[in-house]
């Protein structure tokens, strides 16, 4: 049991590690909260299942494309609804909040009620040291999911637009003072955040089909483990989103499956009882 | 003077405004309750098509009191909150003489409050827990399964049958998920057959953890009380963890198992998948069942799958009957003429228990059947009187 959990803790983990860079990106650079960060995840399933499905598109491709969508989508959204908003953290809250309903309501009138699932990469489970057996999509989607943080970690660590954000992240005037354009950063950044939402999505979908309200539950796990591990912080989105997938694992194997996302919570409030700002998070000034 | 002149006409004005639309109007008016958005909108969908199959075959046999039936659909999203507001606007509002519906037990015990407090006739549809007509509220109703009703004369019946030893129950932690499973629970003790029982969350994606421990139990079968796309991840995870296919799954809703996604999401482990269900594409009980079907096919060009199209095709049918047979609209003289309903609809002969103290009160339980897919052919296992084959394992 220990072992499924434990391997289960860390695909889970990783893959809410995934969600929330997205969340912990935009709030570092912008302080804005999508709340429809979960709406752009389910975007990208759709238009996985859509180009792979009804187009018939190669799966690689039809993940590609969606991102690569999501990313414009995201792009437009920072223009005409997040830009107008800056100054006023509650209005981009408010707005986001608007979108994920508008955008679940229009999911629900394109796509249907019902679930879509875009084709699967690998078929079958895996028997793992015989101790347990295990599904070889889920492995996919944890090597896919280590990638792509690997690629988002080497960009922020190692480019010059890591570089321009991280400054931008740490103070933002003295960035503009050096010639930052951060009206620009803010729109690249916004729609980097949507991308990562999307390239979660277009991972998971074969996993857990999409549904148009199953992006609520993937942004606020995303949100806990922002907070959980400090807004802002990507290592803190690491650590705090397989803590998370971890203890609700274990939890679920020796104590109960019915409150599994509840030792996620309770765990998050002994956290934020020991430290405010998070596992990682900077203390305000 | 000129002023209470005025007032007067006014307060007329405003009295004829509001009870207008009952009487002045062409149409009678019964409002339906669904969840349109949410985590089980398919249902809502399911509702849809019954709604306009059942207004076509309503208002082409003569209406209702010579008047052509109209329903008013309000969305309940499967919430309590939602659905008590939503009710009440359909009672209040639009002033419906009654109201049909609903496939979430948790909403429907917020309505039936509702519907008791405002005296209004409410017909539950697919809302399967038992307090619901155990609380004896004069006018509530249910045509369609019971959870106490779907244990007792299909699933312990059927665990009998196939002689399983050791049998796993998992439920989603809401008032239908809890009680069916409950007295499951206490259907296969009183049976002596071995059970074990785990709660899952309702929203729940990730079913491996409860699947490790039923693995770890060895069940012959597992009673899966998972309702909407939970129960495709569920199987789907099953057959990933290797539960099945030596363990056999039983979906305790039927429906998903029947939505168009169903084969997409869990591709070859759906096989050999059984689950309950009130209709089956080649067993039909009455006339007016195949001629739903052949009406489903020409208005939508495929076959019925969901069987909560054909419910809510059947509630409208007895409610209008209830209506044209009471000779009015009144509420009472509805529940009168509700209480001695005998009409033959596409599930059976629906007639509503009269005797008060338990879930039987005011409850139709139209008869059930355990279907398994073999090889994506639906094979009818219970009751043995409508088998169209054998399980396989």
């Amino acid at each position: 049991m220990f072992a499924i959990a434990s391997m289960n803790g860390l695909v889970i983990g990783v893959i809410y590690a995934l969600t929330a860079l997205g969340v912990s990106l935009v709030v570092g650079i912008m302080n804005v909260v999508n709340f429809a960060h979960g709406e752009f995840y389910i975007l990208a399933g759709y238009f996985s299942f859509l180009f792979a499905n009804a187009l018939g598109m190669p799966i690689i491709a039809a993940m590609g494309l969606a991102v690569a969508l999501v990313f414009v989508f995201g792009l437009l959204v920072e223009y005409t609804l997040i830009r107008p908003t800056y100054g006023d953290d509650m209005y981009s809250l408010i707005l986001t909040f608007i979108l994920s309903i508008v955008l679940q309501n229009a999911y629900l009138f394109i796509f249907g009620p019902y679930p879509n699932k875009p084709p699967g990469w690998i078929k079958g489970a895996t028997n793992i040291f015989d101790l347990f057996f295990y599904g070889n999509q889920r492995m996919a989607a944890l090597v896919a999911g280590i990638a792509v943080i690997v690629v988002v970690f080497a960009m922020i660590k190692l480019t010059w637009f890591g570089r321009i954000i991280r400054a931008a992240s740490q103070d933002r005037g003295m960035a503009e003072l050096n010639g930052v354009n951060t009206t620009r950063l803010n729109m690249l950044s916004f729609g980097l955040g949507c991308a990562l939402a999307a390239a979660a999505g277009v991972i998971l979908a074969p996993v857990f089909p999409v549904t148009p309200t199953a992006g609520v539950p993937v942004a606020l796990t995303a949100f806990v483990v922002v907070v959980l591990g400090g807004m802002g912080s990507m290592w803190g989105c690491i650590i705090g989103g397989l803590i998370l997938g971890l203890v609700e694992n274990l939890g679920a194997a020796y104590l109960s499956t019915g409150y599994k996302h509840v030792f996620g919570f309770v765990i998050l409030i002994m956290v934020l009882a020991i430290r405010p700002s998070g596992l990682f998070g900077r203390k305000e000034a | 003077m000129r002023r209470i002149c005025c007032f007067l006409v006014l307060a007329f004005a405003i009295a004829c405004m509001a009870t207008g639309p009952a009487w002045a109007s062409d149409t009678i008016k019964v409002g339906v309750v669904g969840p349109r958005t949410g985590g089980a909108a398919a249902t809502g969908k399911a509702f849809e098509e019954g709604i306009q199959l059942a207004t076509d075959y309503v208002n082409a046999n003569g209406g209702v009191l010579g008047k052509k039936i109209e329903i008013v659909f309000e969305d309940t999203a499967g919430a309590p909150d939602k659905a008590a507001s939503g009710f009440e606007r359909l009672a209040t509002r639009d002033k419906v003489v009654m109201v049909l519906g609903e496939s979430h037990s948790s909403a429907a015990l917020a309505e039936i409050e509702v519907a008791n407090r405002l005296k209004v006739p409410f017909m539950v549809v697919e809302a399967w827990a038992d307090p619901i007509t155990a609380k004896n509220y004069r006018y509530v109703f249910r045509a369609g399964p019971s959870n106490s009703g779907v244990v007792k004369s299909t699933i312990a019946q059927w665990v009998a049958a196939e002689k399983f030893k050791k049998v796993a129950i998992v439920a989603e932690n809401t008032d239908w998920g809890l009680g069916i499973a409950e007295l499951c629970k206490t259907a296969l003790d009183a049976a002596g057959v071995e059970n074990q029982s785990l709660v899952t969350e309702r929203k729940s994606q990730d079913h491996y953890m409860e699947l490790t421990k039923i693995k770890s139990f060895d069940p012959d079968a597992v009673l899966a009380f998972v309702y909407g796309t939970g129960l495709h991840y569920f199987v789907a995870q099953a057959g990933e963890v290797g539960l099945t296919p030596k363990a056999v799954i039983l979906d305790g809703a039927g429906p998903p198992s029947l939505w168009p996604d169903f084969w997409p999401n869990v591709g070859d482990y759906g096989n050999l998948e059984c689950f309950v269900s009130s209709m089956h594409e080649k067993v039909e009980l009455t006339p007016l069942a195949t001629e739903f079907r052949k009406s489903y096919v020409k208005a939508f060009g495929k076959n019925p799958t969901d069987y909560k199209s054909r419910s809510m095709f059947d509630a409208i049918l007895i409610a209008a009957d209830a209506i044209n047979r009471a000779g009015s609209v009144d509420a009472e003289k509805l529940v009168d003429a509700l209480e001695k309903t005998e009409l033959t609809v596409t599930r059976g002969t629906a007639r509503f228990g009269t005797e008060k103290g338990g879930p039987e009160y005011h409850h139709w339980m139209p008869p059930m059947l355990v279907i398994q897919w073999q090889d994506k052919e639906q094979v009818v296992l219970f009751p043995a009187e409508g088998a169209t084959g054998k399980l396989k394992r």
